[in-house]
């Protein structure tokens, strides 16, 4: 491969990666706009919903990469994964929030974030405990359908995980902008006691964006699974501190930027492991993420409100 | 220990009878109560120094000692999550620190060539010539003060970055640097070794004499170490800096209005929490004799925030019985609960009972321990705040007495100013929040010994004067001279120590803190015990600290029996109207010149508000000058030698209080234009009416 082909390559590998952590940003961006909170348990959602994906697929009969579909089957079999692991995934971070979360709204400072770390935990160890330590293969339908693209090769699973995100991120949009809940979202984000008092069900509107967010990092699993073909109980850490960088890149509580900085996120980390070395990939990211939150608080298209007033 | 002779009565939910009979009937009873707590560290101490005599085992030693290194690395975190506020949850990045720094210079990992410049240090007994290599060999008990140095500087560069901060984010940045530092480790083998962990770490030596493998010296350094961490926990928890940063964690604005270096304190925690990892790292390095990047990751971290949190967050014994019972549960009961479970399944022939292993599920526990103390019990196992013995009926309702007249000697001398300038001068002060303009160019002048009052409807800037003259905010243009010197750019606590300070409009007290304690913070500027003087109590120290409580006594009695009986009450449990005289008795506390209030009779009833003007005319006898908020134009004419009257940021009047109070403008300002024509209904303002009547 050239050097210019290797460029190409990674910045697809990049836009793949970026797409995962945009939706899963967006879960980690809605519940911080409106409470305020950065929740660590939607970390190990994701990684739950990653068995739940499997789980789905697999009771399609697909197991690992031998079963491959094509046309309708393929476009059903992955819209049945995707709506069973996103609805589950929405329920999981629902229940996360009713249980452990509700419970601690009225109690100020950080003790309902130092929750999420031990809900966090619990969904972790719950996996290991259950499932296992070793890493799952990934049940993957998709034909080995690549086109070549000036030397770097550009495969069917990019192409869908692109069309997925493009697809979930507009829906999102349009929720929020335009429709009665979504309204309702952006009021009580911007502030939630008048929100309240003009008659907003405040705590519709908390259960909705734990819903989105929990669904959204549902398609974030399922598109990680299908495009690293493998899960295992570890991926929630990773994965999840790059996707919050992401938020924090563009900005926590705003839906645009948490695409746009889980796109960035993801460039950044496919040509940072080619330029400088996969070794120091977590420096990267956690320096991005300590030099944003110490220096740029608001981010790229955030409020600004991550310091004291 | 100080948590056991105060638990059984506290508990008022299951069997709280049997509890109070268990306790009547107890051998507690015998000892006197103030000899309690001696006797239980004494016993505590005794038990801890027999235990590998009575219990003879290596293996167990060996954990004990392990626990007593989460002990001390939860006391360390302690100091920063519980006294200052500050969530860390990448603590474990200076033990890290601390380890490396004893790995790099007692073990084989760096081997310098031998040259010349090394000799005075061969002749010191820091390096040994071996070969043509320098071979580290600095003595143990050198590095600990050195590694906990170390972290500390660690502890001031990590931190001064979240300095401004809110709590969630400092915690993300700070989880940021606790897994870059590991990684850095892991990366940089010719320092660390990598992941392959440090070569030969040596181990500590005393009079010639090795460590080596045997667990207990290492128990017994351990027990050393927490012992004296736990000493100086406590006593910088009871010093004025343990007091700054529990101001801090309470309320930073109130803090820094109260003459807090919120930057000072907050490195300061940072720093001396650092060191207590740092230490720690090199006791569990030496001890460990290698050591891997994996022994510093974000569960560690996790582990030592469970470890605190089940303890009790704040409390120092807490945390340490925290971290020693988590410890234990992970090292021995765990396994022979498991052993237990084992010998069942065999007993039963249950297959899967026969290969449990309780251990792994360690981490399991520490989420539902997080989860289930946050949401039933955040104060832990050993709350930091003890409950105080509630007033008596008699008490409570005790006629109130004013009568008690003030210390007038002590006080006098504080309150005066008597240079040749005003004591307060504004001049064009102007405000601006964005497109708002909160003050437009408002003079102002305080004379020495004399009383302003601001007044003005809601929304006239009042409030935002005493923040913009405190320095809580920054004014755009003007000036604010302050017996003569310029203030207006000066941070908030050096107002305050030049003699200035202040009460809020919705009281901004401590609100886990004691009566006496906040009165106390008020003093903080008035104070110099430094970290030093804390740790030793000096004469000095010692001294200015019974001055201090003797003085805040005296401010609290100027409020009569009020708050003299409730020193020692939480204030988030007093009234209202008690609240407020708190606040001003902090402030009075800072011996200031100038006393600036803020609506100090709101939400008082006319008896009380009576009362409080009574107090207020008498500080001001006492030479005090006061620039009083107020809504109450009674209080304002029975006290304010000078009225100022704020609209829309701007000064409308300004004039004796008679002579205010009928002027035009003024009428519009508070009832509305119609009720200047002579023709408003009382209704229809009654905030305003009930002002001007």
């Amino acid at each position: 491969m050239t050097t210019e082909a290797l460029y190409l390559q990674q910045i697809i590998n990049g836009l793949s990666l970026g797409a995962m952590y945009a939706l899963l940003a967006l879960g980690f961006t809605l519940v911080y706009g409106i409470l305020e909170l950065i929740n660590f348990a939607h970390f190990n959602v994701f990684m739950v919903a990653s068995f739940i994906g499997m789980w789905a697929l697999e009771l399609l009969g697909l197991s690992g990469q031998g079963v491959i579909l094509t046309g309708f089957a393929l476009v059903g079999a992955l819209a049945f994964g995707f709506v069973v692991t996103m609805v589950l995934a929405g329920l999981l971070g629902v229940a996360v929030e009713r249980i452990a979360l509700r419970p601690m709204r009225a109690v100020r400072g950080t003790a309902a974030m130092i929750t999420t770390i031990g809900v966090s935990y619990i969904l972790f160890n719950a996996v290991l405990l259950t499932v296992g330590a070793d890493s799952k293969n990934y049940p993957n339908p998709m034909p080995d359908m690549h086109w070549d693209i000036g030397g770097a090769t550009l495969r069917l699973r990019e192409v869908l995980i692109w069309g997925v995100a493009l697809v979930l991120m507009a829906g999102l949009h349009l929720f929020v902008n335009r429709t009665r809940l979504g309204k309702a979202m952006r009021a009580t984000a911007q502030d939630a006691e008048a929100a309240r008092m003009m008659g907003i069900d405040v705590d519709r509107v908390i259960i909705t964006a734990f819903f989105l967010g929990s669904a959204l990092a549902g398609a974030a699993a399922l598109i990680f699974g299908l495009y690293y073909n493998y899960t295992s109980f570890i991926i929630g850490y990773s994965a999840g501190l790059r996707a919050f960088t992401a938020a924090v890149l563009g900005g926590i509580g705003s839906v645009t930027g948490a695409m746009v900085g889980g796109i960035l996120i993801g460039l950044i980390e496919a040509l940072g492991g080619q330029i400088v070395s996969v070794r120091w990939d977590d420096v990267i990211i956690f320096s991005i993420l300590v030099l944003v939150l110490v220096f740029a608080p608001s981010g790229l298209f955030g409020r600004p409100s991550a310091t004291r007033s | 220990m100080a948590g056991r002779d105060r638990a059984a009565p506290r508990r008022g939910t299951i069997g709280a009878e049997t509890f109070a009979f268990l306790w009547r009937a107890s051998p507690v009873q015998w000892i006197a109560p103030h000899w309690r707590p001696r006797v239980a560290v004494a016993l505590v101490t005794l038990a801890a120094l027999v235990f590998p005599v009575l219990h003879r085992n290596d293996a167990d030693i060996d954990s004990a000692a392990n626990a007593l290194a989460y002990a001390a690395l939860a006391l360390g975190l302690n100091i920063v999550v519980g006294f200052a506020g500050l969530l860390d949850l990448g603590y474990a990045a200076f033990f890290a620190i601390g380890a490396y720094t004893y790995g790099a210079f007692a073990s084989f990992q760096i081997e310098p060539s031998w040259s010349p410049f090394w000799q005075p240090f061969e002749a010191l007994g820091l390096v040994a010539h071996i070969g043509d290599v320098v071979h580290f060999t600095v003595s143990f008990w050198l590095m600990l003060p050195v590694s906990a140095l170390v972290a500390a500087l660690f502890g001031v560069l990590f931190g001064a970055p979240t300095l401004r901060l809110k709590g969630d984010y400092l915690a993300i940045v700070t989880l940021g640097f606790g897994e870059i530092v590991p990684i850095v480790a892991r990366n940089t083998p010719s320092v660390t070794n990598g992941a392959m962990g440090l070569n030969g770490v040596a181990a500590p030596q005393l009079f010639g004499w090795s460590f080596g493998v045997d667990a207990t010296p290492y128990y017994y350094v351990g027990v050393a170490l927490v012992a004296v961490l736990i000493f100086a926990s406590g006593r910088l928890k009871s010093s004025r800096i343990g007091r700054a940063w529990m101001a801090i964690r309470e309320d930073e604005i109130a803090a820094a209005a109260m003459g807090v270096n919120r930057v000072k304190f907050k490195l300061l925690a940072f720093a001396i929490g650092a060191a207590f990892a740092g230490a720690t790292g090199t006791y569990f390095v030496a001890k460990l004799q290698t050591a891997t990047p994996e022994m510093f990751m974000f569960p560690v971290s996790v582990m030592i925030l469970v470890m605190i949190v089940f303890g009790g967050i704040g409390s120092i014994w807490g945390v340490v019985v925290g971290a020693l019972i988590l410890q234990m549960l992970q090292s021995w009961f765990l396994q022979d609960l498991s052993q237990w479970l084992h010998a069942l399944g065999r007993l039963l022939d249950v297959q899967w009972l026969q290969q449990i292993e309780l251990v792994q599920s360690i981490e399991m526990i520490f989420g539902l321990i997080l989860v289930t103390m946050m949401l039933y019990r955040r104060q832990g196992l050993i709350p930091a705040t003890r409950n105080v013995r509630a007033l008596t009926m008699a008490e409570q309702t005790a006629q109130v007495e004013l009568a008690a007249p003030p210390p007038v000697e002590r006080l006098r001398g504080d309150f005066t100013y008597c240079g040749p300038d005003p004591l307060l001068a504004i001049n064009d002060l102007t405000v601006r929040f964005g497109g708002l303009v909160a003050l437009r160019a408002v003079a102002l002048t305080v004379p020495a010994r004399s009383v302003v009052a601001v007044i003005g409807p809601n929304g006239s800037g009042k409030s935002t004067l005493f923040n913009a003259v405190t320095g809580l905010v920054t004014p755009e243009s003007g000036s604010v001279q302050f017996a003569g010197y310029p203030i207006e750019r000066l941070p908030p606590h050096v107002v305050l120590g030049r003699g200035m300070a202040r009460t809020f409009q919705n009281i901004r007290l401590f609100p886990n803190l004691t009566v006496l304690e906040n009165v106390m913070i008020g003093m903080h500027a008035r104070l110099h015990a430094g970290v030093p003087g804390a740790l030793l109590h000096l004469p000095r120290t010692r001294r200015e600290e019974a001055e201090a409580r003797e003085h805040c006594r005296e401010i609290l009695a100027l409020f009569g029996n009020r708050l003299t009986p409730r020193a020692d009450h939480v204030v988030s449990s007093l009234s209202y109207a008690n609240r407020r005289r708190v606040e001003i008795a902090r402030a009075l506390a800072s011996s200031p010149k100038l006393l600036l209030l803020d609506e100090p009779t709101a939400g008082m009833n006319p008896a009380e508000t009576l009362e409080l003007a009574g107090q207020i005319k008498s500080l001001h006898g006492h030479g005090l000058s006061i620039v009083l908020i107020e809504h109450k134009l009674d209080v304002v004419v029975s006290l304010a030698d000078n009225v100022v009257v704020l609209d829309h940021g701007e000064k409308i009047a300004e004039g004796p209080p008679d002579v205010v109070r009928r002027n035009e403008e003024v009428i519009r300002a508070y009832l509305g234009r119609s009720a200047s024509l002579g023709n408003a209904p009382q209704e229809s303002a009654p905030r305003g009416s009930a002002a001007i009547a």
